[in-house]
């Protein structure tokens, strides 16, 4: 046997054999998980099923109300596929380009795997493949029901959905292809500092971008009731990127629709560009990438800052390290808050830092907050378009059912992880006057801070582009405040119930049960008190304020809130005062 | 068995390590001591092959381990000071897999871990989940595993932490049994102790350099400080940081 077919018998060997670990961890941890509680366990099942079925509902109402448009149903849901996708493409890559960073350059397997007899080039095989499968799952996830949804409304045979099956995977290999090797440019490249402007200039350039090209148009009632065929002329060439050819997006919705619509010819067209492209991009980041990677891991792991090449950076680097004895930025602000014990101003100070310094973290809220400037931005259109007040009611409360999905996805990814993450530390604080308790007590006041500058930012940012009246704006900006507090009161409470020490990557330890317990308590919670607020908001009944119904619905609500952000933290205190550090 | 030749590795500005030249043949077992940020565990990663040299090169075994790592690495064990294990894995099942990264037979990691898991008094815990098991038990599963397949070089990071008196004692044991069987030993410590027991030769980094090397007779004439390993260390370390 050759040198070159013993290391492609060698490859395989260690690819079964990395699988089989990896399958038998993921079926421990599993079963670790139903092990927990039974009836926290189903409540999880539940909610997963119960977004699929309600999603499933939505897109298939949605699409059906589209169809029906007469002559235009076809061309808007077609745009509509193709836009989904298009955007869908572009999560996708940045899920994994996040997740492949992490998994190249923070994950302690990699390093383990490179000091064993291992080619680089299959630690990257092995590092891309896993990156892959844990940024798409999601993906997959969120397509499936609409997929059905589609397929139903279209009437399609059954192999349609096995060919989708067949689309899927090729498309989600391409963006995780991309986001794999821009994370190795990257590490390559760029140091947290130079990766920090970068990111925040993106975020503005982006955000710039989606400003002009989304930029709201007066649409008259004259012209929507008489020159539709113009407005949605407007909206065709306003999303007409999605239909750009070279998109690994369009190949998918393009096959998949010409697969619905029996024209299998161009339906395995486009099934054979998707596959060739992902065969070609594949065969080069299984053969190519091992080098890069490693030069890039190595880079990582030994870099001071790139900028550090620059005499002006050297000679503020070296005023910062003669400052360092002095009281920095951080330590001025919070210095401010004179009513604050100095041990805990030092434990807030301590929080700020290590959250700022740790740019995986905020960089995903970058993304998060790129994406609500665009949704905030959009709402323009709304005030424009509606008149009635059925109508405005509505959105003003969906509105509010976003801006606390936000906060949701805020609380359950940054707050509950960060009792967990004193880990191995846990005992610095513990054993300090300042105490378990209080270190509780001083993240939940932390998070419940700048929680609030979010929150109540994005009410009456969203409500003013609503031109919602002042006293609603009071009214749901009165409420986005309870809500802060009780999802940060159950993020805080359920990251003391369930910790978990052994993790320093803050979204395995969302991953895990009570990261995942969070978020389903979480969605429901705001699920069931923007339907009380809006059962209970005084002119929900045209003025019939000091109702049987406005005192239920806000009494319902501020229950609620109560049991949830109370009802984990006591849970939590008590388990915090049988806690060995 | 190990050649590194003029290595130097720089993080930004600064050299971390600055042009060590040092052999180490086979057989010898060569304890490095310095004080924190003397270098010590950034030459072990770049032994390891983890970390890209600046300039110079690293050879194992006759293999340059850039530019034939697998080579240098099938040879070679790395134990680092908090190893790398799988939490949901049980140590059997570790070593299994460890064995099979190795490319030996189910029958040779039987035969190499047995008599390994007794010496480190590792039976009781072998159908464990390694996320329940201590630190020092933790060390004990990676050495071993470090050992299945009768590597020509360890490079070892602080094996002592977390260990107690009867496991450390085991450890120093079997590494000198290996080395007297021809194995090279590279260890990287902070006891001093550990360093005047156990090594053949010891080495003194300091600052990315590697300001003293021989026995334990030589570094005492070297440093021109009488008594224990502790004062020439002391004496060495003082005098190159004035």
């Amino acid at each position: 046997m050759n040198r070159s077919q013993s290391n492609r018998g060698t490859s395989r060997h260690v690819l079964v054999l990395l699988t089989r670990i990896s399958l038998l961890q993921a079926s421990r941890r599993l079963r670790a998980v139903l092990h927990q509680s039974r009836l926290l366990t189903a409540l999880i099942v539940g909610f997963i099923m119960g977004y699929v079925v309600l999603s499933f509902w939505i897109f298939h109402k949605g699409l059906t109300f589209v169809e029906q448009f007469p002559g235009l149903g076809p061309l808007l849901t077609e745009r509509m596929i193709f836009l989904l996708f298009a955007f869908l493409f572009v999560l996708l890559l940045l899920s994994s380009l996040i997740i492949s960073y992490t998994n190249f350059f923070r994950n302690r397997e990699t390093a383990f795997l490179l000091t064993l007899p291992i080619a680089k080039v299959q630690v990257f095989r092995w590092k891309s493949i896993e990156s892959t499968l844990l940024a798409s799952w999601a993906f997959l996830f969120l397509v499936a029901p609409l997929l059905a949804a589609y397929g139903l409304t279209r009437g399609v045979p059954w192999h349609f959905y096995a060919v989708t099956v067949v689309f899927l995977s090729l498309f989600i290999v391409l963006p995780s292809l991309a986001g794999s090797w821009i994370a190795v440019g990257l590490g390559r490249f760029m140091d947290r500092r130079v990766f920090q402007v970068c990111i925040l200039a993106a975020a503005g350039v982006f955000l710039a971008g989606a400003v002009f090209w989304w930029r709201a148009e007066t649409v008259t009632d004259e012209m929507l009731e008489t020159r539709v065929l113009e407005v949605l002329d407007r909206l065709l060439v306003k999303t007409q990127f999605a239909n750009f050819s070279f998109l690994p997006s369009y190949w998918l919705s393009s096959g998949i629709q010409n697969w619905a619509e029996g024209a299998f010819t161009g339906a395995v067209f486009f099934c054979m560009v998707l596959l060739s492209h992902s065969l070609f991009f594949g065969y080069l980041s299984f053969t190519r990438m091992g080098d890069p990677f490693y030069e890039a891991l190595s880079t990582v792991q030994s870099r001071g800052s790139v900028l550090g090449r620059w005499t002006w950076f050297q000679a503020w680097q070296q005023r910062r390290a003669s400052a360092r004895r002095m009281r920095g930025p951080l330590e001025l602000v919070f210095g401010l808050c004179f009513w604050l014990r100095r041990d805990t101003r030092a434990f807030l100070v301590k929080d700020v830092r290590i959250f700022w310094r740790d740019t995986s973290q905020w960089g995903q809220t970058v993304v998060l907050f790129g994406l609500l400037g665009v949704y905030i931005l959009n709402l323009r259109h709304f005030s424009h378009q509606l008149s009635n007040p059925f109508w405005i009611n509505l959105v003003s409360f969906l509105n509010l059912g976003a801006c606390s999905l936000n906060l949701a996805t805020l609380t359950t990814r940054f707050v509950y992880p960060q009792f967990s993450l004193e880990g191995k530390r846990l005992w610095i604080v513990g054993m300090a006057p300042l105490g378990l308790r209080r270190m509780v007590l001083t993240k939940l006041g932390l998070a419940s801070c700048a929680s609030l500058v979010v929150t109540l930012g994005l009410i009456t940012l969203s409500c003013g582009m609503l031109h919602v009246a002042t006293p609603r704006l009071a009214y749901f900006a009165l409420a986005v405040v309870i809500m802060t507090f009780t999802l940060n009161g159950l993020a805080v409470g359920l990251g003391v119930l369930y910790p978990n020490f052994k993790e320093d990557n803050p979204s395995r330890i969302v991953s895990g049960f009570g990261g995942t317990f969070c978020l389903v308590m979480s969605f429901l919670y705001i699920v069931a008190s923007v339907t009380l607020l809006a059962l209970g908001a005084p002119w929900s009944l045209g003025g019939g304020g000091g109702s049987l119904q406005t005192i239920s619905g806000i009494a319902g609500f501020l229950l609620l809130s109560l049991l949830l952000g109370l009802f984990p933290m006591i849970l939590g205190f008590r388990r915090l005062a049988q806690f060995e550090i | 068995m190990i050649e590194l030749v003029n290595l130097q590795k720089r993080f930004g500005d600064l050299a971390a390590v600055d042009g060590i030249d040092l052999a180490v043949p086979r057989g010898e077992f060569l304890a490095v001591l310095g004080p924190n940020a003397a270098g010590k565990t950034t030459t072990i990663r770049m032994i390891a092959g983890l970390i890209r040299p600046t300039a110079g090169s690293v050879a194992v075994a006759g293999f340059d381990v850039q530019t034939d790592p697998l080579e240098a690495r099938r040879r070679m064990a790395y134990v680092p000071d908090f190893p790398f294990l799988y939490d949901k894995l049980t140590p059997a099942e570790f070593l299994r897999f460890t064995g099979e990264l190795f490319d030996l037979s189910p029958e040779r990691i039987d035969s190499a871990s047995s008599g390994l898991i007794e010496r480190f008094s590792l039976g009781p815990y072998l159908n464990k989940p390694i996320e329940g098991l201590s630190h020092g038990t933790r060390q004990r599963v990676a050495i071993v595993s470090a050992l299945l397949h009768d590597p020509e070089v360890f490079v070892i990071d602080e094996p002592m932490v977390g260990l107690d008196p009867f496991h450390a004692r085991v450890v120093k044991d079997v590494l000198k049994e290996r080395s007297a069987a021809g194995m090279t030993v590279f260890l990287s410590t902070h006891q001093l102790s550990v360093a005047e027991e156990m090594a053949d030769r010891i080495a003194i980094m300091h600052r990315g350099r590697i300001v003293a090397i021989g026995s334990r007779e030589e570094l005492r004439e070297k440093s021109g400080a009488a008594g224990a390993l502790e004062e020439s260390f002391l004496a060495l370390t003082r005098e190159e940081a004035g």
